[in-house]
C-alpha cells in the first residue's frame, strides 16, 4: 500500500508552494508526525508532516520546485515496494487538508474526497505540474540534478540556501567542503568555490550529464543587462536609486571624485565606412557626409539598442531617456561647446550632416542659442582630424557617457587569415560608473563597433 | 472566551540567542509544556539574516565581508529573502498556536500587516499593503518586514518595524531581494532625525503594536512577563 503525499493548502487562498528542502531522503523510515519537507508560500515557511508511517519511497519533485496545491510530491509505503514513475499500482492520498493541529484527528489514512479547492484550484493541472522557480534553472544545473536522484547514500548535506545559491551559480556541491553542523555546506562555504570551478565543468560528473546546458552557461560570461522601463509617453523615465546603486555611487565618489569615470577602448575597422563615405560623395548633391556624421548616426542607433547608456545622473535617481539627443563637442576659439543634434536616431545621415555643419559653423561664430547646446543625452568628441590616435574625454554632466574618437590610420592587422593594411580607428568611451557599469558600457561599444564595421545597418 | 497574550520585552539582545529561545518556546508550545500565546519583543544588534528564498543577488557583499565589519550573517528557517536588523528596529516574534485562531497562513500574514498598519496610523504614518509583496509600505517605501516559520501551526519568527533604525545599514543588502526597495522608518517619515538610545518614540511604537496585536488577534488582555519569567524562559531555551 502506497500513500501519496501532496502539496497541502496552508491557507484557502494558497495556489502553489515551493518545496524548499527535503528533510527525509528516499529510503528513510518515516513515522507519523515526522517532517518530510519544508514548504514556502508568500513569506511563510511551513513544514509538510507525514500523516502515515512507512518508508519514503520517492521524492517526486526536487527541492526548489514550485508545486500547485494538491499535486503529488512524495510517496510513502513499505520498504522495497516498487514505484513506477510516481504512479504506484494502488495508492491512497494523504489528504489535502493542512497538517494536523491539535484540534484535528491525526489518523486519516483512507483517501478523503478531493476538496473543492483541489478540484477548482488546479484546473487542468493533471500532467507533471512541477515548474522550477523563475531564475532557477533547477533541472539543468549540476547541483540540482544531483539532489533528487542521489537517494540516501549520495545525499549532500547543505543548507537550503546554500543549495539554492549553488544551483544559481552552477557550483557543484560535491566539491565543496561544509563548515556547518555535521559538515553541512552553508552559504559561506560557497565563497571561492565558484572561482575554483573549471569553466567547462570538467571535474563535475553531473555536468557531463547535461552537456548542453552547463558548459554553455559557463563558457559565455553572462553579462547582466540593465532593463530600462519602456516609455509611458513621457520622454524619459526616472528610476529611484536602489540600495545597491546608492552604495556603488557613494563608494566610487569617495574613491575618484564627483564623477567616478572609467574608460573602455575598442578599435574599429573603418574600411567599409570609408567605402560608404566614398559612395555618398559620388552622389554629388547635398552636404558632404563626414566620418563624424557616420559616427553620430551609429552612436544614436547603438543607444537605441542600449538605453542604459542614454541616461542622466540626477543625484537620487537615474533618468533614462527615451529620446536620443547626441551632443557633439566643437572646438571654438577659447574653449569648446557641445551643440546637440536632437532626435539623432530619427534623422538620416544627410540630415545629420547638414545639421552638424550648421551647428558647428554657428558655434564658432558664437551664434548658438542655449537650447541648442543643452539637453544632450550622450556626447561625441572627435580629435581624429588633429591626428590624435586615441584619448579620454571628460563627461559632460548630467550626461553619463561620452565617446572619444581618434584618427583613422592605416595599420597592418590580421584580416581573413593574412596580414593586411586596413583603415582602423580607436574609440574610447568614458562612463559614469554610478550609472554605467563595465559590462553595460562594453555591450554598447560592441554594438557601435559592429555598426561602424557594417555601416549598411545604419540605413535599415 | 477571553485568552491572554503574554508579552515579553527582551530589550537589546543578540540575534542567535533569541533565535534559540524562539525555537525552544515553539517546541514547548507544541509538546504542551506551554499553553498560552506569547509575543516576544526585542531589539537586535546589527545582523543580516537570510530566509529560505534568499537569492545571491540580494547580498551585494559576501558574508565574510559583512562579518569583517562586525555584522553576523545567519541562515534561518523563516520565509522570505534577506533582511537586516539593527537597534531602533522593533522586532516581534509571536509564538502563536494558529489552531486556536485560524489554520490559515495568509490570514496570519495579513493580520500581522494589519496590526502594524494600525499602529503606524496611530503614530501618524500613513501605511498600507502592496499587493503581492508581504510587508508594510508607506509612499512606496518599505517600513516593516515580515517573515515567518510555522511548525505544525505554531508560529515563530515574525516582523521587524523600523522605528528609529539607522537606515544606512540597509545598504549592505538588497532588502527582501526586491531590487529598488527604499527602506524608511517611523522617525524618517515623521521627520525626527535624532536617534537617542531609546526615545519616547520607540516606547510609543512598542505599546501601540502590542495593543494592536492583542486586539487584532482577539486577545482579551495582555500580561507583561517580568524578569523572573524571562529568566525561566531563557533557561528553558538553554536546555533546548
Amino acid at each position: 500500500m502506497t500513500t501519496k503525499v501532496v502539496m497541502e493548502a496552508l491557507s484557502p487562498t494558497m495556489e502553489e508552494g515551493r518545496l524548499v528542502e527535503w528533510k527525509k531522503g528516499e529510503g528513510e523510515p518515516v513515522a507519523v508526525g515526522d517532517v518530510l519537507a519544508e514548504v514556502e508560500t508568500d513569506k511563510a515557511v511551513m513544514e509538510l508532516v507525514a500523516r502515515t508511517g512507512g518508508t519514503l519511497l520517492k521524492q517526486v519533485v526536487p527541492a526548489g520546485a514550485t508545486v500547485p496545491v494538491s499535486e503529488l510530491v512524495a510517496l510513502i509505503g513499505e520498504p522495497g515496494e516498487s514505484v513506477d514513475n510516481g504512479k504506484p499500482a494502488r495508492a491512497q492520498e494523504q489528504g489535502t487538508q493542512p497538517a494536523p493541529g491539535r484540534n484535528q484527528p491525526t489518523s486519516m489514512p483512507p483517501a478523503p474526497e478531493p476538496s473543492p479547492r483541489a478540484a477548482s484550484g488546479s484546473a487542468g493541472a493533471s500532467g507533471p505540474a512541477v515548474k522550477p522557480t523563475a531564475g532557477q534553472a533547477a533541472p539543468s544545473t549540476p547541483a540540482a540534478a544531483a539532489t533528487p536522484a542521489g537517494a540516501a547514500a549520495g545525499r549532500i548535506k547543505a543548507s537550503p540556501l546554500a543549495r539554492r545559491i549553488a544551483a544559481e551559480r552552477g557550483i557543484d556541491l560535491t566539491a565543496v567542503s561544509g563548515s556547518g553542523p555535521e559538515g553541512r555546506v552553508v552559504l559561506r562555504d560557497l565563497e571561492g568555490a565558484a572561482a575554483a570551478e573549471t569553466p567547462a565543468g570538467g571535474r563535475s560528473p553531473a555536468a557531463s550529464a547535461a552537456p548542453a546546458a552547463a558548459p554553455a552557461a559557463a563558457a559565455a560570461p553572462v553579462a547582466p543587462r540593465i532593463v530600462v522601463p519602456p516609455s509611458d509617453g513621457a520622454p524619459y523615465t526616472d528610476v529611484p536609486l536602489t540600495q545597491l546603486r546608492k552604495t556603488i555611487a557613494r563608494r566610487l565618489v569617495q574613491s575618484i571624485g564627483p564623477i567616478p569615470t572609467f574608460y573602455l577602448t575598442t578599435e574599429v575597422d573603418m574600411e567599409r565606412a570609408w567605402d560608404a563615405r566614398e559612395a555618398l560623395k559620388t552622389l554629388g548633391d547635398g552636404p558632404k557626409v563626414s566620418f563624424n556624421d557616420i559616427i553620430l548616426k551609429a552612436v544614436a542607433s547603438a543607444l537605441r539598442q542600449h538605453p542604459a547608456c542614454n541616461a542622466w545622473w540626477q543625484d537620487d535617481r537615474i533618468r533614462y531617456w527615451h529620446e536620443i539627443h547626441v551632443s557633439m563637442a566643437v572646438a571654438i576659439e577659447d574653449g569648446l561647446i557641445t551643440p546637440v543634434i536632437r532626435h539623432t536616431d530619427r534623422k538620416s545621415l544627410r540630415e545629420i550632416a547638414a545639421e552638424a555643419q550648421d551647428l558647428a559653423a554657428r558655434a564658432r561664430s558664437r551664434r548658438l542659442t542655449p537650447e541648442e547646446y543643452t539637453g544632450g543625452t550622450f556626447s561625441v568628441s572627435n580629435l581624429g582630424m588633429l591626428d590624435i590616435d586615441e584619448f579620454t574625454a571628460v563627461i559632460n554632466p548630467p550626461e553619463t557617457g561620452i565617446l572619444a574618437v581618434g584618427r583613422i590610420v592605416d595599420k597592418p592587422v590580421a584580416h581573413d587569415g593574412q596580414v593586411a593594411l586596413r583603415r582602423r580607428m580607436r574609440l574610447t568611451m568614458s562612463c559614469d560608473h554610478r550609472v554605467i557599469d563595465g559590462a553595460t558600457g562594453a555591450q554598447f561599444l560592441k554594438t557601435l563597433k559592429a555598426m561602424l564595421e557594417n555601416p549598411l545597418v545604419l540605413v535599415w | 472566551m477571553s485568552r491572554r497574550l503574554l508579552v515579553m520585552d527582551l530589550g537589546r539582545r543578540a540575534y542567535q540567542d533569541v533565535l534559540e529561545l524562539q525555537r525552544a518556546l515553539c517546541r514547548e508550545r507544541l509538546d504542551g509544556r506551554r499553553g498560552e500565546d506569547l509575543l516576544l519583543l526585542v531589539e537586535h544588534e546589527p545582523v543580516v539574516t537570510l530566509g529560505r528564498s534568499t537569492r545571491a543577488s540580494s547580498l551585494p557583499l559576501p558574508p565574510a565581508a559583512l562579518e569583517a565589519r562586525g555584522i553576523p550573517v545567519v541562515e534561518v528557517e523563516r520565509g522570505g529573502d534577506v533582511t537586516y536588523h539593527a537597534p531602533g528596529q522593533l522586532v516581534g516574534y509571536p509564538i502563536l498556536h494558529l489552531s486556536e485562531h485560524r489554520e490559515d497562513l495568509h490570514w496570519y500574514l495579513r493580520g500581522l500587516e494589519g496590526v502594524l498598519i494600525d499602529a503606524l496610523h496611530e503614530l501618524g504614518v500613513a501605511a498600507g499593503r502592496v499587493a503581492g509583496l508581504t510587508g508594510v509600505w508607506t509612499g512606496g517605501r518599505k517600513i516593516a518586514s515580515i517573515g515567518i516559520h510555522v511548525k505544525q501551526w505554531v508560529t515563530y519568527h515574525g516582523f521587524a518595524l523600523n522605528v528609529t533604525t539607522d537606515l544606512s545599514g540597509f545598504d549592505v543588502i538588497v532588502p527582501c531581494g526586491i531590487d529598488g526597495v527604499v527602506m524608511t522608518s517611523v522617525a524618517a517619515e515623521l521627520g525626527s532625525p535624532e536617534r537617542p538610545e531609546r526615545p519616547a518614540l520607540w516606547d510609543a511604537a512598542r505599546d501601540r503594536v502590542v495593543r494592536g496585536f492583542a486586539q487584532g488577534f482577539g486577545f482579551g488582555g495582555t500580561e507583561w512577563l517580568d524578569e523572573d519569567a524571562l529568566r525561566g524562559v531563557a533557561r528553558s531555551g538553554e536546555r533546548g
